[in-house]
């Protein structure tokens, strides 16, 4: 009997949602492991490090990595997982662009450190503790992982072979996505396994869009009832879909909630959230500067929305050295 | 800070500037002067590229407002300029960084003075701090 192909899933900097999102494969969940071997899964199966660090150099077939990396054991996980696979898949929308955490990158280490454990109102430490990666107790040295100055992607990290984006990536995709490393079928390394144009072009609000969009207010979605037939930026409500690649079976349009754009760039952009600014400008209607400022004014957090998912790959976000 | 010399990128739409001007001689004196047909080309994407590169600050000069070549590209970039000072400062960089300036100059000599001028504000604000 022929050997299945390993294959390792894991979480780094992670919420949990994207191994949810394997195991909402369901059914197809049975099909995959009855083809493949899954040597490690922390999240769902009781595996641990030096399991891994037993196998041999690439014995690993396929490693699922999501999550971003902030500390030191996430790093050391990371490449440990590279070590031992052919193949590595950077899974949602954290491993391909540092996700929502991501945004933690328009803050100091420091000042994340100071609120968390000194100034948030629920704190109280008098004696102005601070984690430290390397301590004494009881004669004992504790050790914990070092928290580094900002988020990373995967690929500022390691080599990776594939990216799978979402916030979590959809179910058929990822059944794609598998189904393509066990039939050998898989496009050149570095490809995005997701369709290559932006979600405008499949959303089914498209038909209602004008062909000249102009916002003379803008509206945020929960203080408006809004039209669930037609495009978010006719009704003046902010929807990242024109910058934001396609694929994700439009979850949020669906519910009348607009793109947060958590597929990042649609192919061959860098980034997306330039790419909506100047798109937005051309469709904010103000016929001069002081009806722009009131328009901008409205804008709580531009850099935050734009940003929401892909601040650590942006254009101007510092590559690690 | 004071041995602190700005690098400032400055954009110049061909329609309204230094169109009579010998371009050789003109970029001889303005380091990482990028002339260009209409303002309006100028992406927020650009922008952000040349604080990437090393940028202190930006200087897009366009037509005058309501003259542009192609109808309104430069007052296009105004918008975008100023939605985009929004999102840098977040990164931390100054809207004084970016600025733009809607005039006509055929002879380009205001070029070199308009640099000056930006490099001085910049040097104020010393070099783009890193988040």
């Amino acid at each position: 009997m022929v050997a299945k192909p390993k294959v390792a899933i894991c979480w780094l900097g992670s919420c949990g949602g994207c191994d949810e999102a394997v195991v909402d494969l369901n059914e197809a969940i049975l099909q995959v492991t009855s083809a493949v071997d899954v040597i490690f899964w922390p999240v769902a199966l009781d595996f641990k490090y030096h399991h891994l660090e037993a196998l041999e150099k690439g014995e690993v077939a396929l490693s699922i990595i999501n999550g971003h990396i902030r500390n030191s054991e996430q790093e050391e996980v990371a490449k440990l997982l590279r070590e031992k696979s052919q193949l590595v898949l950077a899974f949602g929308a954290c491993a391909c662009f540092g996700g929502t955490p991501g945004m933690a990158n328009f803050r100091s280490k420091e000042d994340i450190f100071n609120w968390v454990y000194r100034d948030a109102p629920t704190v109280v430490n008098p004696k102005g503790n601070y984690p430290q990666p390397r301590s004494q107790a009881n004669g004992k040295e504790l050790t914990l992982p070092e928290f580094y100055e900002q988020v990373f992607a995967l690929n500022q990290v390691i080599d990776v072979d594939y990216y799978l984006p979402g916030c979590p990536p959809p179910p058929d995709l990822i059944a794609n996505a598998v189904n393509a490393v066990l039939e050998g079928k898989l496009p050149p390394k570095g490809s995005t396994l997701a369709p290559h144009k932006a979600l405008c072009d499949t959303c089914k609000r498209n038909e209602t869009k004008p062909d000249k969009i102009s916002i003379k207010d803008i509206k945020r979605i929960h203080e408006v009832e809004a039209s669930p037939d037609t495009c978010f930026l006719a009704q003046g409500i902010l929807c990242m879909g024109i910058a934001t690649r396609g694929g994700c079976g439009e979850s949020c349009i669906n519910i009348n909630m607009p793109c947060r754009g958590c597929f990042g760039p649609v192919e061959g952009v860098e980034d997306s959230g330039a790419k909506f600014i100047s798109a937005l400008a051309a469709m904010l209607d103000a016929e001069n500067d002081e009806e722009m400022k009131q328009l901008i004014d409205k804008l709580d957090d531009l850099a935050g929305y734009t940003y929401r998912f892909t601040l650590p790959v942006s254009l101007l976000q510092r590559k690690r050295a | 800070m004071s041995d602190f010399e700005p690098k400032i990128v400055c954009f110049s739409c061909k329609f309204s500037w230094g169109y009579l001007a010998n371009e050789t001689s003109l970029s001889s004196q303005i380091k990482n002067w990028i002339p260009i047909i209409c303002s309006g080309k100028v992406d927020a994407k650009h922008i952000m590229e040349a604080f990437k590169h090393g940028a202190d600050g930006v200087l897009i000069l366009g037509c005058p407002e309501g003259d542009c070549h192609y109808q309104d590209g430069n007052f296009e970039t105004k918008k975008r300029v100023q939605l985009l000072h929004k999102v840098l400062d977040s990164y931390g960089i100054e809207p004084e960084r970016v600025r733009m300036e809607l005039s006509l100059d055929p002879e380009g000599k205001r070029i070199p003075e308009l640099v000056k001028s930006m490099s001085e504000t910049v040097r104020g604000l010393g070099p783009v701090r890193q988040i």
